[in-house]
């Protein structure tokens, strides 16, 4: 038989956990499901320099088990490593099947699946992929000690981790598409200071060469369109995410880009079920519009539990 | 740690993995590393599953860099397949390892 929860929250990221903690203290039982260890993009973040309460910069991972015990504190039951088999969301009654064994049901769901990192989609990546290319700097740093490597992208991401990667690399060396960075004005200065980055300006890959592991890449300057041959000992990408949807898109409308339009207090068009954080199409993805669309979207569903609660 | 999951160093790389009457699933796991974290639990419940028909055997990559190297592993996790010495199948890797994945691979080497 299923077990019954008044709110199953999707997803353990700083939206899922502050709908979380949000749902808990409310006194409704909460269940939080992710496929990994709590925390979503913010685990494998080297560090966070923008979030509030912290003077200093804390660590993602630490930051992430932060929001858990938080939950976990007030009563949420988060469980990690899970996966869905099954789901069904369009009825009054929404259900999971869990790691193909289990099943769980509540009223009401909050989906905060989030977004993962974006592929390049160019020859050779998935060959290499975990044999010179790779997509988390705090995981696999270490292993490119005294190396030259190079980075792709420049976002806030691409930038940060390559500063991070600087304790491991001999050489980290940027290729950005524009000519100059997206990424803040603080991290920017820091790393066009930093002796061991360089930067390709203009520039995009355009084939992972090698044998068995990863020895080169080819690069397209997109203005002249000049190519050339890099050699490398390894490659991170950071050029942006794509949104994680496929448990929700047969049930709520998503736009062109794969994103949830929901309402401003989170409701999609199927009654009981929200949708929250870095899934949702909005302008702005960060950890601080993250926690606002959970603490929204909890706050929205236990109203909505309470008024289908039977007499 | 599972009593089916064993972690074992490069220098039982031979007798371990390649001389393996069964079939092996070598799991190369880092530390600070939360997709390491998250496989775990997945890579006991296939291991418990699959218990004295395949193998479940995982290396630190910070103490076996020869290995990794020689194999070309770049990433944590990295999980690789044998069967009879030889690397099968595809390696899995990166935070979106699911259980499912796991299973239907060792099947695959089983049949």
């Amino acid at each position: 038989m299923a077990e019954r929860y008044d709110l199953i929250v999707v997803g353990a990221g700083p939206a899922g956990l502050s709908a979380a903690i949000y749902a808990a203290r409310a006194r409704l039982k909460t269940l939080v499901l992710d496929e990994s260890v709590p925390g979503g993009q913010v685990k494998t973040t080297h560090k966070v320099s923008n979030y509030p309460g912290f003077p200093e910069d804390v660590k993602g991972s630490d930051l992430a088990k932060a929001f858990a015990l938080q939950a976990e504190r007030f009563g949420a039951k988060i469980r990690r490593a899970v996966e869905i088999t099954g789901h069904e969301l369009a009825g009054a009654t929404k259900r999971f099947e869990l790691d193909e064994e289990e099943q769980v049901e509540a009223p009401a769901v909050i989906v905060a699946t989030g977004a993962k990192p974006r592929d390049l989609g160019v020859p050779g990546e998935s060959k290499f992929k975990g044999r010179g290319i790779s997509y988390c700097a705090t995981c696999d740093g270490a292993y490119f000690e005294g190396k030259d490597i190079h980075v792709v992208g420049g976002g806030n991401s691409a930038v940060e981790e390559s500063l991070f990667l600087t304790q491991f690399a001999r050489s980290v060396t940027i290729i950005h598409q524009f000519d100059h960075f997206q990424a803040e004005a603080a991290t920017v200065e820091e790393a066009l200071k930093n002796p061991k980055i360089k930067v390709i300006w203009d520039s995009e890959p355009r084939e992972f060469i090698g044998e068995k592991g990863l020895d080169a890449l080819r690069i397209e300057n997109v203005k002249t369109h000049e190519t050339r041959v890099l050699k490398t000992d390894g490659v991170f990408v950071f050029i942006g995410y794509v949104p994680r949807a496929d448990l929700v898109k047969d049930v709520v409308p998503l736009n062109q880009w794969g994103y949830v339009e929901t309402a401003e207090d989170m409701s999609t068009p199927t009654p009981g079920l929200y949708v929250a954080g870095d899934l949702r199409s909005k302008r702005f993805r960060q950890i601080t519009t993250a926690v606002a669309d959970g603490t929204i979207a909890a706050l929205a569903a236990q109203k909505y539990v309470k008024d289908h609660r039977p007499a | 740690m599972s009593a089916n999951v064993k972690e074992i160093t490069q220098a039982d790389y031979q007798r371990e993995v390649l001389a393996s009457g069964e079939p092996v699933v070598l799991d190369f796991f880092s530390t600070e590393c939360p997709p390491c974290e998250a496989l775990a639990p997945k890579f006991e419940a296939v291991a418990d599953q699959f218990a004295g028909r395949a193998r479940f055997l995982k290396i630190f990559r910070q103490g076996n860099r020869d290995l990794a190297a020689q194999l070309g592993v770049t990433g944590s996790p990295t999980l690789i397949f044998f069967k009879a010495g030889q690397e099968v199948g595809e390696r899995l890797g990166g935070e979106d390892i699911k259980r499912t994945a796991i299973k239907a691979q060792v099947e695959s080497m089983l049949s």
